[in-house]
């Protein structure tokens, strides 16, 4: 069959649907009968997914032209998903093509939630097309005769690649197609991305770079302008508005109003518990949206989460308040309204949010900003200057990330062992390694082989043996099981699941939460009242609470956002504007708060650059204002507090937000020495923030996740889990020993390495520090906390540094007695 | 790098180690040791630096060197499982130590009784000795006054500018004290005091008495 008889049917089918496929869906198809490797840049709803299952059943006709008689065996294609909730909806739009067109083509699903009876029946009959995790593909690679079965795919994509690019699951997308490659030389490697600033580079990550410009490779992109309304909820009274709090349950009956007046409304918050107490808020103020509110995010039962979206299609739900849960995936046609609830941190995030609504031809996606605290309102006119002009982040791609490359050795000796000069070329020939060395490399394979440094006489390490034929392999079963259990690089605290006493399972909530409940305490959770009854294997056994007993919400630790560069320096500019007479509608609201702000202190222009210093019952306070993001200020923080250190001995607690940071001390900064000096140098920088990082906790904990990717903590077997304060501390004493004893390990030395990459970003640092360098400094004495320095001096999480002895700290502290 | 300190009108040197010694019995004592941590680790494929093995022995010799004891009892826990190749190394030290040994066995404490007998180091379930009762696990017995370890007890410091510090220590209230875990490689748990209990924390130097 030529291109042309094959096209046909596809737009034969595309008008039984009375539908007319998209260019971008026409462009896909051609690409990929080419034979091509390609990024397809589509949003979420646009019809992604039949830009590409379209052309992997096409062509299995092509080379099938008696398919509807004869069905050819084996693998076909796999469908990369980075959430498992997506699976079935991606399942359905191909068996849907699959059947219509009358292939006979199967279709299958293998996740984390996939049986294991189901898994050893694909083992023996693999399904036509599957659709997959990155974790349950390296679980493929880790069981035996995996080369058997990948050996007929003639297609991987990999969708929602913008999710994994930047973590380290595209790192094991990476390594997995690096094998794959090779293993099934008919392969084709296509990527779904939305809008991100690197896509070029997304591209070279997924496909492998290749020198001078790839002629195989083609980027497709979806123009779909869709217009996107930012509006702020701003409040009658400014006054009102709290200086901090993240909540911003303030604004509910604005929120309650813009409810009732859209279809459906999708509320997103940024975090779980978040989420938990608007959701309750609302129903406790407007009962009678009970029975059409409903709540999803990620620890919810899965049930519960596919009933509620299900829901939403069915157009049954006025409102539903969501976590990121519901930024992927599927569509969501009747979602008129989406409400965003606090700052998003980063431009692409809210575009994807603001694309939830509006997806009827012709409609306009309405996103409304309800700002948590007063300043945030500066981030809503920001962000609307950055969905004008379309100014996106990038997503940085790991390098040399060992720990992954290390538990991907091990899975290849768990299956079928493997010859390392094989494995050097493809792992040297993917993104994320292609500046690795020999060394490097022999040090991956001493590790696991080894276990780095051997101390022949004693050394009883045991894990990757060389065989006779010089290739590595596992040949303990225990080993391989422990393996096998572990694989995945999402490293996160022990979820425990919820249940009632008489059977039926809620959801999970974190253990660090409910390790500080009595059994009789009450708390929230997915939206009811719960009494905890006791723990019991890893199970919290609860049941129904009185409706009106008083009680706590769940809460959840979760990652912290941080402001992108990109929206950092849009809210820069918004802020500055502060002094001029251009202000935008939020800006202008804020003329209370700056008037606060102005009694004592100044909100600064752009040539200035503001220091605070007061003192408060809990000691003496410095505040900087650089507006440069979270994790700019955490560098700063401790650049600052390390170079101060240095001029007297001192103690320092750090704390910061994205608007600056805070260095509390209980004793007086000398801030005219501190200028006197020229502390804000950009010289010396690398050098000192790794002295600091040395001094605080940061690089400790990325070696958590480290510790436990490269196999060196164990998590435990499932229902017979060790607790999760084992692991921290153990990886906790392993960082230690690594510090004391084998410092010049790779993996060690990852941790300082990702803390300065992934998390301190020494370039954006630099740029701060000259930018400091230019402005002029201007220094204020206060009597008391200033509403920009309000959200940082009541942060709790903070990082410490000292230059004391511990003697002498220990001699001006106090034990925390029992009261 | 020491403490002195009176329990019932016997005399006890705190050292900064973990380490305590009974001036009036010449006796070092020494809790949760957890040889054998390190091996064990590697045995089951996790890489931890294998260096760290010596750092035990290290330290037990410098202790035992300080304090030049006539005896040293181990409170439990002194190997973390199964035998493995550091029973060698722990067999070196006891040889070169050469005084007498004896283990108050803990819950780790599962290398066989003749493995230690063979070595001459007496095992019992517990010792009760001039009024103080000596045992692995932390209890209270009536006219006693125990000397345990186990817990790997901590604590937590506050002071101004929310300065905090969490340290392992000697935790001594009315009728106990629990020992802090002398072995490298060992995590802690923090204990809270009560008004009526005294802590002493160690850093690598000193001992340093808590004030309330």
């Amino acid at each position: 069959m030529n291109r042309e008889q094959l096209f046909n049917i596809a737009h034969h089918w595309f008008e039984q649907q009375g539908w007319k496929p998209f260019s971008f869906q026409v462009q896909a198809w051609t690409a990929f009968l080419q034979g091509k490797n390609g990024l397809l840049n589509a949003p979420t709803g646009s019809g992604k997914t039949y830009a590409l299952w379209f052309p992997v059943v096409l062509d299995y006709i092509k080379s099938n032209p008696d398919y509807k008689t004869k069905h050819k065996p084996g693998l076909k294609a796999v469908w990369i998903t980075p959430l498992r909730a997506l699976s079935v909806e991606i399942k359905q739009a191909a068996e849907r093509v699959a059947n219509d067109l009358g292939t006979g083509l199967t279709v299958g699903i293998r996740t984390g939630d996939t049986s294991s009876a189901d898994r050893s029946r694909m083992r023996n009959k693999m399904p036509d097309l599957l659709v997959t995790t990155p974790e349950s593909m390296q679980l493929m690679l880790a069981s035996k005769g995996y080369k058997d079965i990948f050996k007929t795919c003639t297609a991987i994509i990999v969708d929602e690649w913008h999710e994994l690019l930047g973590t380290k699951r595209g790192v094991q997308v990476e390594l997995a197609l690096s094998r794959l490659k090779v293993v099934a030389p008919k392969l084709r490697i296509w990527g779904i991305s939305a809008t991100i600033g690197n896509l070029q580079q997304a591209m070279e990550v997924l496909l492998g770079p290749t020198p001078g410009k790839p002629e195989n490779a083609e980027m497709i992109k979806a123009h779909i302008d869709k217009k996107i309304n930012v509006i702020s909820v701003i409040p009658e009274k400014m006054e009102a508005y709290p200086w901090r709090g993240h909540m911003g349950l303030h604004l509910i009956d604005e929120v309650a109003a813009i409810i009732k007046k859209s279809r459906t409304t999708l509320i997103f918050t940024n975090v779980r518990s978040q989420c938990e107490v608007w959701y309750q808020a609302l129903l406790d103020k407007y009962p009678e949206f009970a029975g059409e509110m409903a709540m999803h995010h990620g620890s919810i039962a899965k049930e519960t989460r596919q009933w509620v979206e299900q829901a939403i299609r069915d157009e049954q739900l006025k409102a539903v308040v969501c976590t990121s849960s519901l930024d992927l995936g599927v569509d969501f046609a009747p979602v008129e309204t989406v409400i965003q609830i606090g700052g998003p941190k980063g431009v692409a995030r809210f575009l994807q949010r603001a694309g939830r609504s509006g997806h009827r031809p012709g409609q306009q996606s309405n996103i409304y900003f309800l700002a948590t605290h007063a300043i945030e309102l500066a981030e809503a006119s920001a962000l609307r200057k950055a969905v004008k002009d379309t100014v996106v982040e990038d997503r940085v791609p790991y390098l040399n990330a060992w720990d992954v490359l290390v538990q991907y050795l091990v899975t290849l000796a768990v299956s079928d062992g493997f010859n390392p000069d094989e494995i050097y070329k493809e792992v040297k020939s993917t993104f994320c390694y292609q500046a690795m060395s020999i060394d490097d490399w022999q040090f991956c394979i001493n590790f696991i082989t080894r276990g780095s440094q051997s101390l022949q006489a004693y050394d009883e390490f045991k894990k990757v043996e060389a065989g006779e034929d010089g290739r590595l392999k596992v040949n303990s079963k225990a080993v391989a099981q422990r393996h096998r259990m572990q694989i995945g690089t999402i490293v996160g605290d022990v979820m425990m699941n919820v249940k009632f006493l008489g059977g039926g399972y809620i959801g999970n909530v974190e253990e660090g939460f409910i390790s500080k409940l009595n059994p009789g305490d009450i708390f929230i959770f997915a939206g009811r009242k719960l009494e905890l009854y006791r723990i019991k294997n890893m199970e919290v056994l609860v049941r129904r609470a009185e409706p009106d007993a008083k009680a706590q919400h769940a809460s959840w630790l979760g990652g912290r956002l941080t402001l992108s560069a990109q929206m950092s320096e849009l809210l820069r500019e918004e802020l500055y504007t502060a002094n001029t007479d251009t202000m935008s509608a939020e800006m202008q609201a804020l003329a209370p708060v700056f008037l606060r702000q102005r009694k004592e202190s100044i909100v600064p222009g752009d040539h200035e650059f503001l220091i605070e210093t007061f003192k408060t019952r809990e000691g003496y306070h410095a505040l900087f204002y650089p507006f440069e993001g979270r994790f700019v200020h955490e560098a700063l923080a401790s650049l600052m507090a390390y170079r101060i250190s240095l001029l007297s001995p001192i103690s320092f607690s750090l704390a910061y937000n994205d608007y600056g940071f805070e260095l509390l001390s209980d004793r007086e900064i000398d801030m005219q020495q501190v200028l006197d000096n020229n502390l804000f140098t950009p010289v010396h920088l690398h050098h000192d923030l790794q002295s600091s990082l040395n001094a605080t906790e940061m690089a400790r904990r990325k070696f958590r996740d480290i510790a436990v990717i490269a196999g060196l903590v164990f998590t435990g077997y499932p229902g017979k889990m060790i607790k999760a304060k084992h692991l921290q501390s153990s990886s906790q004493l392993i960082f230690e020993v690594f510090r004391d004893y084998e410092p010049d390990n790779l993996l060690f030395q990852q941790a300082y390495r990702e803390t300065f990459e992934h998390q301190l970003e020494e370039g954006r640092l630099i740029m701060a520090l000259e930018r400091i360098q230019r402005q002029e400094i201007v220094w204020k004495q206060c009597e008391k906390p200033t509403p920009l320095s309000f959200p940082i001096i009541t942060d709790r999480l903070r990082e410490k540094l000292s230059s004391e002895s511990l003697a002498d700290r220990i001699k001006r502290m106090t034990a925390n007695y029992m009261k | 790098m020491i403490l002195d300190i009176q329990i019932n009108n016997c005399d006890f040197i705190l050292h900064c180690s973990g380490a305590m010694y009974w001036t009036q019995q010449r006796m070092l004592l020494i809790s949760d040791v957890h040889l054998g941590k390190v091996s064990h680790f590697r045995r089951h494929g996790s890489a931890i630096p294998g260096q760290a093995i010596y750092r035990n022995f290290e330290k037990l010799d410098a202790v035992a060197n300080y304090f030049s004891p006539e005896k040293i009892c181990f409170l439990g826990d002194l190997f973390h499982s199964t035998l493995n190749r550091e029973w060698h190394l722990f067999e070196e030290w006891a040889a070169r130590t050469a005084v007498p040994l004896m283990l108050v066995a803990g819950n780790h404490d599962i290398i066989s009784p003749h493995k230690y007998e063979a070595l001459g180091v007496r095992l019992q379930s517990e010792w009760q000795l001039d009024g103080f009762l000596l045992t692995h696990h932390p209890e209270e017995r009536t006219g006693l006054y125990t000397i345990a370890g186990h817990i790997h007890p901590a604590v937590v410091l506050g002071g101004m500018g929310k300065q905090a510090l969490k340290l392992p220590c000697f935790f001594r209230s009315p009728q106990q004290l629990i020992l802090p875990a002398f072995g490298e490689f060992t995590g802690t748990y923090v204990l809270q005091p009560k008004k009526e209990d005294m802590v002493y924390v160690i850093t690598k130097e000193d001992v340093v008495p808590v004030t309330a």
